[in-house]
């Protein structure tokens, strides 16, 4: 399924601005508009994370989808599967709040909605033509794209950095 | 013709594997045979048939998380009686004889009923395993004003919380200190404690049932060895499990505690294959053999035993013997790897407070993680097993395993 768009995050580019999880919330509130989201009860969650390594790197986290996903596997009530757009979605009238994925997830990205008492992750926005969190990040560091077209733009950058290296 | 799977057993792993092999080999034939009378369902789920919150049909297989090929030929109500590895075949107890070409011992495990409790033949004594159990539990709960769960591990407590829910009075009798022994040391486990307490739970530890009273409505009081009598209308045993084998008995298939399979999942004669609760394989924690009755683990190993038996040789990761998560009342949890660490050679970092308690646990030498309990805070626990399954080298990560502040970023 490699034509398939998925979400890319790169660290080189991160500012750590948190801009993507301002997005990310605000599109997952039921007002859809920040002003109004902030008022929401439960308050609108994000489902992109940035972790900080040292001061300098900053990592954006969020669900992989994974080919072989262990949540999928792990969930005893049936709440997640795979759709057809290749996306790991959690069925929220399913879910029972067991915390199974949580303890399977090898990312971290799985949050527990207490309130509720449901588990929440990234649903790569169906609705929208580019996920959320892309649109909002300034410097591009998350890139919605199709697998071989993103390896390409990495290998692209790695080439361009040595040349750079090289004759410099 | 395309190849005959036969596959024991209709629940987490022989359907994992069912719908694995479906999916890799289009040609072959699928059959589940189940001694169950319900089409496989979530057997996690059953507690929310007691409460009525889910009905069966809520919670079947087909069509959710990894079950979703189809042609997959389940014949419910059929228990294997006798497998002949070298001629290739099994009978049921119906008399009914299938040939195969490979074949999955996917059997599952039975409760541990244990023999020095007497009268436990009577109703209104139930376990809770199978879908048929929870709607028998259901039927006796509108009649029952006091259960007593014996056994004091995570599915007991899954009943309580189910019949609380009921308004029915429940007392746990436990044998040992504290509730859940089995996933965490006694005084680890105060947090739980609390929350059962204050949920209205009656908990009697160190002390356990000696015999069931009854009369002719069925159970009427339960004697323990204490010498108290509590009065009851209904009893569920909690005592573990142990895995079903009988109808491997006479064969020459390796057993050792359950089915010994290879690293490919695969039993001592050809062509047969073992995964989930009946199956004997490896603890990455611990380098342990270990037989483990977990959801989620019989569904890899199920999936695993599937892409083998098509020919695709997939090694099995292994199982930690210890491994769960789950909610009561208001306190999330997870306990992974070694976490009994009393008087043992380990080093033991642990945080207690009122709102969480965490306790990591590292080789001798400190410099791997091999257990985690997570009591009230269970943020980003993957990860935790992650390190202790994969065996990294924590050095440069470990304040932050210590700290409970580890993010995917520190793996790069």
């Amino acid at each position: 399924m490699s034509h398939l768009k998925e979400i890319f995050a790169r660290t080189d580019m991160c500012t750590g601005c948190q801009s993507c999880r301002l997005a990310c919330a605000v599109a997952h509130s039921d007002s859809k508009n920040l002003f109004a989201a902030i008022h929401e009860t439960p308050r609108a969650k994000s489902r992109v994370y940035v972790e900080w390594l040292d001061d300098q790197i900053k990592v954006p986290v969020l669900c992989r989808h994974c080919e072989d996903a262990p949540c999928i596997n792990a969930c005893i009530a049936g709440a997640i599967t795979r759709s057809d757009d290749n996306t790991v979605i959690t069925n929220d009238d399913k879910c029972i709040g067991c915390w199974t994925c949580v303890m399977v997830c090898p990312y971290g990205v799985i949050g527990r909605d207490k309130s509720v008492r449901k588990a929440y992750r990234c649903d790569r926005c169906p609705d929208l033509e580019i996920p959320a969190c892309v649109s909002a990040c300034p410097t591009e560091a998350l890139i919605y794209q199709e697998v071989d077209q993103y390896s390409k733009s990495v290998r692209k950058n790695v080439a361009r950095e040595l040349v750079t290296k090289e004759g410099g | 013709m395309g190849n005959r799977y036969l596959i024991v057993g209709g629940s987490a792993a022989g359907m994992a594997a069912a719908h694995t092999i479906r999916k890799a080999d289009e040609t072959g034939e699928v059959t589940v045979l189940s001694n169950e009378s319900h089409a496989p369902y979530f057997r996690p789920m059953i507690p929310y048939i007691i409460t009525g919150k889910k009905s069966a049909s809520q919670i079947i297989l087909n069509g959710s998380g990894v079950f979703t090929a189809d042609t997959i030929n389940i014949l419910t109500g059929s228990k294997v009686t006798s497998v002949d590895p070298a001629g290739k075949r099994v009978t049921t107890g119906a008399g009914d004889i299938f040939d195969y070409d490979r074949i999955l011992f996917s059997s599952g495990s039975r409760p541990y009923m244990p023999e020095d409790i007497e009268n436990l033949g009577v109703d209104g004594v139930f376990a809770l395993k199978t879908l048929a159990d929870a709607e028998a539990m259901a039927a006796r709960s509108e009649t029952t004003e006091h259960a007593v769960l014996l056994g004091g591990g995570i599915l007991n407590l899954k009943a309580a919380f189910a019949l609380l829910e009921k308004n029915i009075k429940v007392t746990l009798v436990v044998y040992s200190p504290e509730v859940l022994s089995q996933l965490m040391d006694p005084e680890d486990a105060y947090l739980v404690r609390k929350a059962l307490d204050e949920a209205g739970l009656v908990i009697k530890t160190g002390c356990s049932a000696r015999a069931v009273i009854s009369d002719d409505t069925g159970v009427c009081a339960v004697a323990l060895d204490n010498g108290e009598e509590i009065p009851c209308q209904m009893i569920c045993v909690g005592k573990g499990v142990i895995p079903n084998l009988d109808y491997l008995d006479g064969t020459d298939i390796r057993i050792d505690k359950g089915i010994v399979a290879d690293p490919f999942t695969a039993c001592s004669k050809g062509d047969t294959f073992a995964a989930g609760d009946v199956a004997v394989t490896h603890d990455p924690a611990t380098g342990d053999k270990t037989v483990t009755a977990l959801w989620t683990h019989a569904v890899e190993m199920g999936i695993c035993a599937g892409l083998n038996m098509t020919g695709k040789k997939t090694a099995y990761a292994g199982t930690m013997g210890i491994m769960n998560a789950t909610q009561v009342a208001d306190e999330p949890f997870v306990a992974m790897g070694v976490v009994h660490t009393r008087d043992k050679d380990l080093e033991v970092h642990t945080d207690r407070t009122d709102h969480y308690f965490r306790k990591m646990v590292f080789s001798p030498d400190g410099s791997r993680l091999v257990g985690a309990v997570f009591v009230g805070d269970i943020t980003r626990a993957g990860l935790y097993r992650y390190v202790i399954r994969e065996k990294m080298e924590v050095e440069r990560f470990k304040n932050h395993l210590v700290n409970h502040t580890l993010h995917y970023g520190h793996f790069l």
